[in-house]
């Protein structure tokens, strides 16, 4: 599976939820396939996704809360499953798009090659899955509603070489917006 | 600084609007800490830059947050300030345990304690040393200036060796 193609399905699903999404390539995935103001798109701050989104969802209990994360991005910060775990968000979903690769600096190997990020999840008290096909996914993505979070799940993806085009918009607008969005 | 103005000067945020204090323990900041932990005030985050992070996604939610770290932590999070912090212009209240403040302190302090105060001036960080006299005005300058949406970091000497 592609991380695009992936993200398409998710971004469609998650509809006009939240979802704070990690630096790099992840955001400008994100931002190409359907920019919305409930997108809150890291630029720079790498491994802070996961932070950010448990204090936008220990904030705003009756919306749900996506993190688009990534496998690179969770290592730098794995220290946030532990105080997700410990907070315990009923209302956050915590995706990593797991490619084993640094691939926004160039494709160079991650350690959860060897390391499964969700049993570590599974062990920080987090609800933990494991995707590696889109039967999977959209089996998963209808059982979000009847599941207490926090949810962590990690979909296993291919690299690629397609890249998309940097966030246009400036960090203060994508600030603005998303607070404009939660005060609603 | 002593226990009971630091018991204040939580009570004091507490009272005029700040809803969320987050950050990493520091001894010298030891009784602010405890003051927050009695009233089930105080979310502990496991390093700085994460603690940044959540009150980040607090403040983008509309709650004021006040986030504490020793300057050791300061250190480590000066990227999560430019790139975060000032990139996307969020206010918060710093409060900074200040290690190396005596040159008598541990060695691993001393260094950091030095260039702690160029270190906020290059980061662009307005700071202020609270001091036991003035901690009422002191605080409210830190309110002000999170009143006109601007980060700012208040200081907190270590006065004593341990």
């Amino acid at each position: 599976m592609i991380r695009k193609d992936v993200m398409r399905v998710i971004s469609k699903y998650v509809g006009i939820n939240p979802i704070i999404s990690a630096n790099g390539f992840i955001s400008r995935d994100l931002f190409e396939i359907e920019d919305k103001n409930s997108n809150f798109y890291m630029i720079g701050s790498m491994g802070l996704a996961s932070s950010i989104a448990l204090g936008v969802s220990l904030e705003n209990p009756k919306n749900r809360i996506f993190i688009f994360d990534g496998d690179g991005n969770i290592l730098m910060n794995l220290g946030s499953l532990t105080t997700i775990g410990v907070n315990s968000p009923k209302n956050l979903v915590h995706i990593v798009f797991d490619n084993n690769i640094h691939e926004s600096t160039g494709g160079q190997p991650t350690n959860s090659l060897l390391i499964n990020l969700d049993k570590i999840a599974n062990v920080a008290k987090y609800r933990s899955y494991r995707i590696t096909n889109m039967r999977e996914l959209e089996n998963i993505l209808k059982k979000i509603p009847q599941l207490k979070g926090p949810l962590f799940i990690l979909i296993k993806i291919d690299k690629n070489k397609q890249v998309s085009r940097r966030i246009d918009i400036s960090p203060e607008e994508i600030k603005i917006r998303f607070m404009d969005f939660l005060k609603k | 600084m002593n226990e009971e103005t630091q018991r204040r000067i939580f009570d004091y945020f507490q009272k005029n609007g700040i809803k969320r204090f987050l950050g990493v323990p520091d001894s010298t900041l030891k009784y602010f800490i405890d003051q927050g932990l009695e009233k089930k005030k105080i979310l502990i985050a496991t390093r700085e830059e994460e603690a940044i992070g959540i009150a980040t996604g607090m403040t983008l939610s509309g709650s004021k947050c006040l986030v504490f770290m020793q300057n050791a932590g300061f250190a480590n999070s000066i990227s999560t300030i430019t790139s975060l912090v000032q990139l996307y212009r969020i206010p918060l209240i710093f409060m900074i345990g200040w290690r190396g403040y005596l040159s008598t302190d541990a060695p691993e302090h001393i260094h950091v304690g030095k260039i702690q105060q160029d270190l906020l001036d290059l980061v662009k960080l307005k700071s202020k040393v609270i001091l036991e006299q003035s901690w009422k005005n002191d605080c409210r300058w830190a309110l002000q200036n999170l009143e006109k949406n601007k980060s700012c970091a208040l200081i907190v000497k270590r006065e004593s060796n341990d």
